[in-house]
């Protein structure tokens, strides 16, 4: 079977703290898929094109809430909807490793694909007059000058957390089709039949029992501290250290 | 230090010359009280003569504060200067063993900016203080580099700011000569130095003998005893007997014996802020609280032009039935009155704060035409300050802070809460004058940018 680069994102893990956006813009901005334009930035209602946004939303009423914060970017859905409405021929799919794109020669910035993906994910430069979308650091994870571990799309790199994985999902073995088959992983809107690649790790809670057993030391039956048998200086210790 | 401006105005304990402020923005979203602080800064005495003589702010941005600047230091970011997270101010040490790091510069400064330190330095030559002056009167250090590497905490302590490379050979850890090849060594390890501590020292450290004679050996500690908690604190009870003429040692000033006394407990307890003593509960039942947002560095760098895109104004978050409960709408525009102020802003309705606290993202609000930002930017227009309602003395004339630690109470202040009225501006409260352009900017605002590869494209 061919190669399917996705990310997963851990909605679990995901605190908010936008490092993915920002990477996003500061290495796509420079590369193959730049400029991302920004209007008004320094006055009244900025806004500008991103690849990646994080929403965030509450779930549930006081006090049992949770907060989600849900990174969104081009889900490079495995049948994609925006490839075959393109009249140019400007929006396809890489056979190679799954990967959508755009090619900017050929689009003529009529829309067509925006309006066609049901997630939102594309968004037209007012300023190149073409659509623009994750690329998944397509100019970074092929770059063969760059070290094999930065050879990962800038929002994975930069995740302080680790929420966001990157790899490739019909390879059972990989990092990605583990974390989905282990975490009940899931595509966005399925209904759709789009067949998105990218996925998501459900919230799911983390408990950690605590036993009384536990909180009683068996390591100490003199109940003093500093009153244990000491071994002898010159006795070799767990480590390097014999002076005590 | 939160009261550092109240008490320069009021000469307390003595009046002073010159007020020198490095990067903290106490015109505004670093101090509590902002508007009356603010009248501070430019107040005069009777014979129109400044209380405060005389401002010197050092900053990467043009702020509210250096507004109020006789002179404005333009300072470097950290990428064109050298910089310590050392031994002596919070290391960035790791459970395992202790670590520091530090930065070296990447970029030229730009114009006529300069690294503080260099210039703190540069004071501290040219006023011929003790600690920057050799014994025949001359300069002791070159630069900031230098002074890193030669600074030692006594003299031969062998304790300096930087823990690795010490020694004439480079080999010692913690503790040894000046290495002046110290600065190289921590390049080429990637900034930062690392001892692991042997696994026997790595756990249970408050009370494991190994590691506290090497801490003591060392001198990250200047005893060897355990560290215990303390349920029953004779230090505190010191100070308490103190107060009441009990101790033979030093007494607390007559004026604030009381409140050592009563504050200063031996015994763990429970006490309501001191704020709470001078706050009608009934009528300001809500607490309200502030946090940084992630995305930003307190007000440095929140005028970004992408990072303004992610918290381009502030909402009061308020859970929902008590906001309605108050009449006030989810996206309505509402008041938040303390003992001490009030602000009007926008109201968020949220769940996941308990029903009895408002909270804001703090250092979004901005003054019109600071930060080289539009008169126009929503942070001026709709982002407000939650600092307006907190107060930096209390009625009785002593500070609204913890009475033992010191610790400033931010987090102390109670509101209430209520919806702006219809006919009222859309708009923030209070609204300061628009800032004029700083000599020398540019005028900020362009239509449009793009970066790319460093080069700003757009107009």
């Amino acid at each position: 079977m061919s190669k399917q680069l996705a990310l997963v994102i851990d909605l679990n893990v995901c605190v908010g703290c936008h490092a993915c956006v920002t990477s996003c813009k500061e290495w796509n901005t420079s590369g193959e898929a730049g400029f991302l334009s920004d209007d008004n930035p320094y006055g009244r209602d900025p806004t500008g094109t991103f690849f990646n946004r994080v929403q965030t939303f509450e779930v549930g009423e006081f006090p049992d809430t949770e907060t989600v914060h849900f990174p969104k970017s081009c889900l490079h859905c495995e049948d994609p909807p925006c490839v075959p409405v393109c009249p140019t021929g400007a929006s396809y799919k890489r056979a190679e490793d799954g990967i959508v794109l755009v090619d900017y020669d050929k689009c003529i910035g009529c829309k067509y694909c925006s309006w066609a993906c049901p997630y939102g994910a594309r968004e037209l430069d007012e300023h190149q007059k073409v659509m623009k979308k994750c690329t998944l650091c397509v100019d970074r994870i092929t770059d063969t000058s760059l070290a094999e571990r930065d050879r990962k799309p800038a929002c994975v790199l930069a995740c302080p957390t680790s929420a966001r994985l990157f790899g490739d999902i019909h390879d059972p073995a990989s990092e990605v089709s583990v974390a989905i088959r282990e975490n009940g992983g899931y595509p966005l809107m399925p209904e759709w039949g789009t067949h998105p690649a990218n996925h998501y790790l459900p919230r799911r809670k983390t408990r950690r029992p605590l036993h009384a057993d536990e909180l009683v030391r068996h390591d100490n039956p003199l109940k003093v501290d500093g009153k244990l048998p000491r071994p002898a200086t010159s006795e070799p210790s767990l480590d390097d250290v014999t002076s005590w | 230090m939160h009261s550092v401006i109240t008490n320069a105005w009021k000469g307390d304990p003595y009046p002073i010359d010159t007020l020198f402020i490095f990067m903290a923005n106490m015109a505004w979203n670093s101090t509590m009280n902002t508007g009356e602080v603010r009248k501070m800064l430019n107040d005069r005495d009777a014979g129109g003569n400044h209380k405060i003589p005389f401002i010197a702010v050092c900053d990467a941005f043009q702020s509210e504060m250096t507004a109020f600047a006789d002179l404005v230091l333009p300072d470097t970011t950290y990428l064109e200067r050298h910089d310590v997270m050392g031994m002596l101010d919070r290391p960035i040490s790791e459970f395992d063993g202790p670590m520091d790091s530090v930065r070296i510069p990447v970029l030229p400064p730009k114009g006529e900016c300069r690294p503080f330190q260099e210039v703190l330095l540069e004071l501290g030559s040219r006023l011929k203080l003790p600690a920057f002056t050799l014994p025949d009167g001359s300069r002791k250090y070159r630069d900031y580099p230098d002074f890193i590497v030669r600074h030692e905490t006594e003299p031969g302590s062998g304790i300096g700011f930087l823990a690795g490379w010490r020694g004439a050979d480079g080999r010692s850890a913690m503790k040894g000569e000046p290495n002046p090849e110290q600065w190289k060594r921590y390049e080429e390890n990637g900034c930062f130095f690392k001892l692991e501590l042997p696994r026997s020292y790595q756990y249970m450290r408050n009370w494991n003998r190994g590691y506290m004679e090497w801490a003591q050996r060392v001198r990250i500690r200047r005893y060897g005893d355990p560290i215990l908690i303390h349920l029953y604190s004779e230090v505190l009870q010191r100070f308490r007997l103190a107060a009441q003429g009990k101790w033979p040692g030093r007494r607390p000033p007559e004026r604030l014996a009381a409140r050592v006394e009563r504050h200063f407990d031996p015994l763990p307890t429970y006490s309501l802020p001191l704020e709470a003593a001078h706050t009608d509960p009934i009528k300001y039942p809500l607490a309200a609280i502030t946090q940084r947002p992630m995305a930003m560095y307190h007000a440095w760098d929140s005028q970004n032009a992408w990072l303004r895109q992610i918290h381009t104004h502030n909402y009061l978050f308020v859970n929902a039935a008590t906001a309605r409960a108050a009449g006030v709408e989810d996206g309505g525009w509402l008041w938040v009155e303390s003992p001490w102020g009030k602000v009007r802003g926008m109201c968020r309705f949220s769940e996941a704060v308990e029903p009895g606290t408002v909270w804001t993202w703090n250092a979004i609000g901005k003054q019109p035409g600071a930060w080289g930002l539009a008169p126009g930017a929503n942070e001026a227009r709709k982002g407000f300050l939650l600092n307006h309602l907190i107060t930096d003395a209390l009625p009785d004339g002593t500070s609204n802070s913890d009475p033992v630690t010191g610790q400033a109470g931010w987090y102390d202040v109670r509101v209430r809460i209520y919806p702006a009225e219809p006919g009222e501006p859309q708009e923030t409260f209070p609204v300061f004058d628009t800032l004029p352009r700083a000599p020398g900017t540019r005028e900020a605002p362009v239509s449009w940018l793009a970066y790319v590869s460093g080069r700003i494209s757009g107009r």
